[in-house]
């Protein structure tokens, strides 16, 4: 790239080529006004808000798409564009329903900041008020078309970031609205509820159900955290009010997710509707009640103690590397157990460390045993992003629907693999991405055509899968346990071996957040905090250590003090 | 020098503006040796002497005939008219209702309310004012010199306007004193 000169209100500034005049801008601190554009989205030039006076062009021009040139000379508030600024502003504030006293954006909504910005203290037309409907078909978020100003950042999030195309424009002129795939509701689109248009919207069109009208950016402190969702470990901003989590949002700066989130991230931690487990539980001839945490313990010591070398302990991946390393010490040393497993079953082979990100540089993706649009979204919204803008191929090794098929260039089964193994070697970049469907015999064959060529980024469900298998969950379960503890976290299902062996045991001993659905296996229900609760580290599928950061406080003990409660009664 | 005379009134409004106004506390002492308050919608004298008053504030939005009225014969009778608050300046919360039909709005306000016994009719009476199909700002019907927008609008953006006023200027809201909530 060469440098060129430029001088940006009487700076000058050595600018690259290739770069706009807001990128040149901005990388020298000077602040252009925008509305459509977005750092992480592609320049769009819909909202005028950025115009500027370049010197010998005829009008002013969108500094968010217009390329620097030797020589320029910008000026980015001068009376002329201050002028026309403002202009934007009447007309965007004349459009649609901008009354910001019961806008739930107020005091976070950019077009009102701007507004603040150029002194706008009335507006000049009259208001034509149209007839647009408010869309609430979606279950955890409301668009409202009346306070868009169409800026398009949605669109360009859902097909430019997340790869999935679902929002569009319909209509034309002062009539042209948002919509979903062929103009149906949202709620009954394509949407994949990730979430990410949410986060883009300058403005008060798209509301989170949450958190609305609860607090406002003054009011709401940022905590960053780890998502456990899934062991891609994407980068959490957590908003929070009042010891209460608001929002959940991406953190834009973190790796591996850079600002994404799928459903099961930014929603479904807070509209988790099973009964929070709150004192600990104990089962007597088949009938719960609650009781204080010494008995409990007392109860669980004594019971774990008489199956003494018969216990098999179950790890959730949610659990931080601290929990496991106390969990692994009391099953083994103080309960000479040796059956050691992980809830959710593990892959034929762990993932090497890699970095998610370099997935961006893959041109030839080989996706096996893995539905990415279940699991590990934010990992499949690089390969549906990168297959849509044909940067890269993907060949799809699986059995069954999966959600990746209309991405792949081809779908074959597993015994077919080297078809797509052919494929994959005459490509530049290949990558391969594997779930826990991959047998250890298609690794076998995947690993001796192209070790060395591909990065071999295995995907588990559970979040700290690494970590468990650093503190020795990697055993499998043992048919004769008698005693069964199990640190569940949130965990939402047991897998059906688990719940074989359960009620086959004598005493199980739960450590969960929520009742469901242990309540029906286990004999004693320790409560436990959920992440946004808990502080401590996990190892995500990159192999890097990530951190949990407890963005509320809670007065449930944490899973350590729980476990440490138990190794002393143990009497180690 | 003659103090400077000023008359207030409200149209479509919740009064909060008029509150705000109050609301510049003792500074009221200070401001009522230099202005003589004529009208107000809490006094005795409700319309504006016809010989005229230097400054008319307006609050509430333009809803009805009535208030059409108001807001015509304050403009008048004033050399500088202002618009105090969301309503005045924008339409605010009373122009949430041109999202919907007139008669709508009325059976909802008047029968359909879950706080209404059953049978209730909506008021036809001549003697109340008539409601436009749609809720305007008082600069959609009158000319307006000074827009003073919030909701309500602080009683600091209040003082300011009216001091800026009194030394000759027109005033400039910029920011905490300009808000639209």
């Amino acid at each position: 790239m060469a440098s060129v000169n430029i001088t940006i209100d009487d700076k000058k500034i050595v600018a690259q080529t290739g770069q706009t005049i807001y990128e040149a801008a901005t990388a020298v601190g000077i602040d252009i006004p925008h509305l459509c554009h977005h750092p992480a989205l592609p320049p769009e030039g819909a909202c005028r808000m950025c115009l500027v006076e370049v010197e010998k062009q005829r009008v002013l021009q969108p500094a968010c798409t217009f390329p620097v040139t030797e020589g320029m000379v910008v000026h980015t508030e001068s009376p002329k564009v201050v002028e026309a600024r403002k202009f934007v502003l009447q007309l965007l504030f004349s459009e649609r329903n901008h009354f910001c006293m019961y806008c739930q954006m107020s005091g976070d909504c950019e077009l009102q900041d701007l507004a603040y910005r150029y002194n706008l203290d009335h507006w000049i037309y009259n208001r034509p008020y149209p007839d647009f409907p408010v869309d609430s078909s979606r279950e955890y978020f409301v668009m409202d078309h009346n306070r868009c100003i169409l800026c398009r950042r949605c669109i360009r999030a859902c097909a430019d970031l997340v790869g999935n195309y679902t929002l569009g424009l319909k209509n034309r002129g002062a009539a042209t609205m948002i919509t979903a795939d062929n103009d149906v509701p949202f709620g009954d689109s394509t949407c994949i509820s990730c979430g990410t248009c949410l986060s883009v919207c300058p403005t008060g069109a798209l509301m989170d159900r949450k958190s609305a009208y609860l607090g406002r950016e003054v009011e709401v402190e940022h905590i960053k955290s780890t998502c456990t969702a899934c062991s891609v470990g994407c980068g959490l901003d957590l908003i929070t009010k009042d010891n209460h989590v608001l929002r959940i949002e991406a953190d834009w700066d973190a790796k591996p997710n850079r600002g994404l989130l799928c459903e099961k991230g930014r929603f479904e931690p807070l509209w988790d509707s099973r009964k929070r487990a709150i004192l600990p539980m104990i089962k007597r001839n088949g009938k719960w009640r609650k009781a204080d945490w010494e008995e409990a313990l007392d109860l669980m010591a004594l019971k774990l103690g008489e199956t003494k070398g018969a216990v098999a302990g179950l790890a959730s991946g949610q659990a931080t590397n601290e929990s496991l390393a106390l969990l692994a010490k009391m099953l083994r040393e103080g309960l000479d157990s040796r059956h050691l497993a992980m809830l959710s079953g593990s892959l034929a082979e762990p993932s090497e460390d890699c970095d998610l990100t370099e997935l961006d540089l893959v041109d030839f993706f080989v996706v096996v045993g893995a539905d990415l649009t279940e699991n590990h979204q934010v990992v499949g919204f690089t390969v549906k992003r990168k297959t849509t803008k044909r940067t890269a191929r993907l060949a799809l090794i699986s059995e069954g629907e999966n959600g990746l098929a209309a991405y792949a260039m081809r779908e074959w089964g597993p015994d077919e693999v080297d078809k797509a193994i052919e494929m994959a070697v005459s490509a530049e970049n290949p990558a391969v991405i594997y779930g826990m469907e991959a047998s250890k015999e298609t690794l076998r064959q995947l690993h001796e055509a192209l070790d060395g060529k591909a990065p071999f980024v295995g995907l588990t469900p559970a979040a700290n899968a690494r970590g468990a298998a650093a503190a020795g969950f990697n055993g499998s379960l043992n048919g004769s346990a008698k005693g069964l503890y199990i640190l569940a976290c949130e965990e939402k299902e047991i897998p059906s071996d688990v719940l074989a062996r359960a009620k086959a045991a004598d005493f199980v001993a739960v450590q969960a957040s929520y009742l469901e659905p242990w309540a029906d296996i286990a004999d004693v229900i320790l409560p436990s905090p959920v992440s946004f609760e808990k502080q401590g580290t996990i190892i995500n599928n990159e192999g890097r250590t990530l951190k949990i950061t407890a963005a509320v406080k809670t007065s449930l003990k944490s899973e350590g003090e729980v476990l440490e409660n138990l190794i002393q009664r143990l009497g180690l | 020098m003659a103090k400077v005379k000023i008359a207030t009134d409200w149209l479509d409004v919740c009064s909060g503006c008029h509150m705000s106004l109050l609301d510049i506390d003792e500074r009221i002492v200070a401001l009522a040796k230099l202005v003589e308050f004529t009208s107000s919608p809490v006094t005795d004298l409700k319309h504006p002497p016809e010989d005229g008053v230097t400054v008319g504030i307006l609050t509430g939005a333009v809803s009805n005939n009535h208030q059409e009225e108001t807001a015509k014969e304050m403009r008048e009778r004033c050399k500088i008219l202002i618009s105090l608050g969301d309503c005045a300046v924008f339409g605010g919360i009373c122009a949430m209702r041109n999202l919907f039909d007139t008669e709508e709005v009325l059976r909802r306000g008047y029968v359909e309310t879950e706080s209404t016994a059953p049978g209730q009719e909506i008021p036809r009476s001549e003697e109340i004012g008539k409601l436009f199909d749609r809720v305007k700002a008082v600069n959609e019907v009158v000319k307006v010199d000074v827009h003073i927008p919030g909701c309500p609008p602080p009683a600091d953006a209040i003082w300011f306007a009216l001091t800026e006023l009194l030394a000759g200027r027109i005033p400039v809201l910029t920011g905490d004193n300009l808000t639209y909530e």
